[in-house]
């Protein structure tokens, strides 16, 4: 597994369309794996790609990809990085990529980290009795939240939950007596993001306009507790939620010093 | 030298300086007359006596802009309550939902005084106009030791939260100060007939005064920090 860090030279073009769609997006990081096939399909229960963007401050966006192979980004310098400067010196090819195996390796239970988690929270709903179910975006950061904890017993972690002297709220519950994630655990969400975009082209046998592919997604932030390190291998090699090709699911860990 | 600091906070105030007849304008931050009106009132000093308010009119003020609102108009067409006569047409302006923080310096045994009379006022305080209250409480502060400039860089900003989600993004706001100028600076100043001479009823006098314009730095607690998150740290340690 190789983990892959590129920054977005978001004054150009070709930067701002692949930002603008996270289907164009998708293709590009999937168009940088000269082993991977486009008509292959990922085995549906072994590693596979995930990227994500974080949108650190308003001009800086770095994509981060976790793969199974090695990835050659010389197409996304040439369209939305710096080729002169990746030119210029022979030891940064525009983007870095290092193996992520020595740290899954290592990881245990117990250990705690800070991680970072851009996804896609949705449940199942339906209005009426006699209708089925639909996917529906949590909106909420309760919900958007509780999506995330209701998960974290399958993805081997578990949330920290905060020390009473940083609480707000007594035991981190409302005066309704409800639970109140953000004050009761290391978590906050942030930045959602609703997005529309058309598939640009038709596959169905119909042939006819489909309708657009809607997405919510948010970004997770806090702390972690390793409960099984098999698990948490999985979460962070598969993804968590839906929408992984739209770059939801890639849970980070960095060391809890430096997250401050 | 002591300072007294002062919020000046509310849904409206006005602060006139130039302000005559029948067209009543406010300044953009309020007087040194109408601060120094109030903690007379505060301190039951009546209009007419000269001699107690000459101690309140010889300090030093300054004026700090932590949020400066904006000036509305009103047009009043009030009628007399008991002849029903109406009165003459007047423009009023206010400066709504602005947050000043206020200035005083002077000797120490004065401006304790003044202190504990905003805490015990024998005239309720109002922002310029008697229609215009404070919607929280006056005083803030007594610093021992420090100038004006000082205090007014000390003290915290009182913006309302509303207002500060605005710069959010920033670890410190530049806020305007208006404050007496010193000695040396008066060719550089701006001068504003607001120093108070006499509150009598009959004839109220108001003498220039010198004013400079200048900026401090005040910490921004609404700041918000995205948690720095870069995933190759943690490779990092592994090859360390």
């Amino acid at each position: 597994m190789f983990l892959t860090r590129f920054r977005v030279n978001t004054a150009r073009p070709g930067a701002r369309r692949l930002l603008s769609s996270p289907q164009a997006m998708h293709a590009t990081v999937m168009s940088s794996f000269p082993t991977l096939l486009p008509t292959d399909t990922p085995p549906p229960d072994g590693p596979r790609v995930l990227w994500r963007l974080d949108h650190t401050t308003r001009a800086e966006v770095m994509l981060y990809v976790v793969s199974p192979d090695r990835p050659d980004l010389t197409h996304l310098v040439e369209q939305a990085g710096w080729p002169a400067a990746a030119a210029a010196d022979p030891a940064e090819p525009g983007w870095q990529s290092r193996p992520y195996g020595p740290l899954l390796d290592r990881l245990a239970t117990g250990d705690r980290w800070a991680f970072r988690l851009t996804a896609n929270p949705v449940h199942h709903a339906r209005r009426k009795d006699d209708e089925p179910t639909k996917r529906t975006a949590h909106l909420t950061p309760v919900h958007q939240m509780g999506w995330l904890l209701k998960r974290q017993e399958t993805c081997g972690f578990r949330v920290l939950e905060k020390p009473d002297a940083k609480r707000l709220l007594p035991g981190g519950t409302t005066h309704t007596k409800q639970p109140h994630h953000g004050d009761r655990y290391e978590l906050t969400v942030r930045d959602q993001r609703a997005r529309a975009f058309d598939k640009s082209r038709s596959t169905g046998t119909q042939g006819g306009r489909r309708a657009p592919v809607s997405l919510v997604t948010v970004t997770f932030d806090g702390r972690l507790e390793v409960t099984d390190p098999q698990l948490l291998r999985r979460a962070l090699t598969q993804g968590i939620g839906k929408a992984k090709a739209y770059g939801c699911g890639l849970l980070t860990l960095a060391p809890l010093g430096t997250a401050g | 030298m002591s300072v007294l600091t002062l919020r000046l906070a509310g849904p409206l105030q006005s602060w006139g300086a130039s302000a005559r007849f029948a067209r009543r304008t406010t300044e953009s931050v309020p007087t040194k007359s109408g601060v120094i009106g109030m903690l007379a009132a505060a301190a039951g000093i009546e209009r007419g006596d000269d001699d107690r308010l000459w101690p309140l009119a010889a300090l030093r003020f300054g004026v700090r802009i932590d949020q400066p609102g904006t000036r509305v108009r009103d047009f009043q067409t009030a009628h007399h309550g008991v002849t029903g006569k109406s009165m003459p047409l007047s423009e009023r302006f206010y400066l709504a939902d602005a947050v000043f923080v206020a200035a005083l310096e002077g000797d120490h045994p004065l401006l304790a005084e003044l202190h504990a009379a905003l805490r015990a006022p024998v005239y309720a305080p109002f922002l310029g106009r008697r229609s215009c209250p404070p919607s929280l409480p006056v005083e803030l502060h007594l610093h021992d030791h420090g100038g004006l400039q000082d205090a007014l860089r000390e003290e915290p900003w009182q913006a309302s939260p509303w207002y500060r989600k605005q710069f959010r993004g920033r670890d410190e706001v530049e806020l305007t100060v208006l404050r007496e100028a010193d000695a040396h600076e008066q060719n550089a100043a701006d001068t504003l007939r607001d120093q108070p001479l006499s509150f009598a009823a009959e004839h109220r006098r108001h003498t220039l005064r010198t004013q400079v314009t200048c900026s401090v730095p005040i910490p921004n607690p609404s700041a918000r920090h995205l948690p720095r998150h870069d995933p190759f740290d943690a490779l990092d340690e592994e090859s360390a």
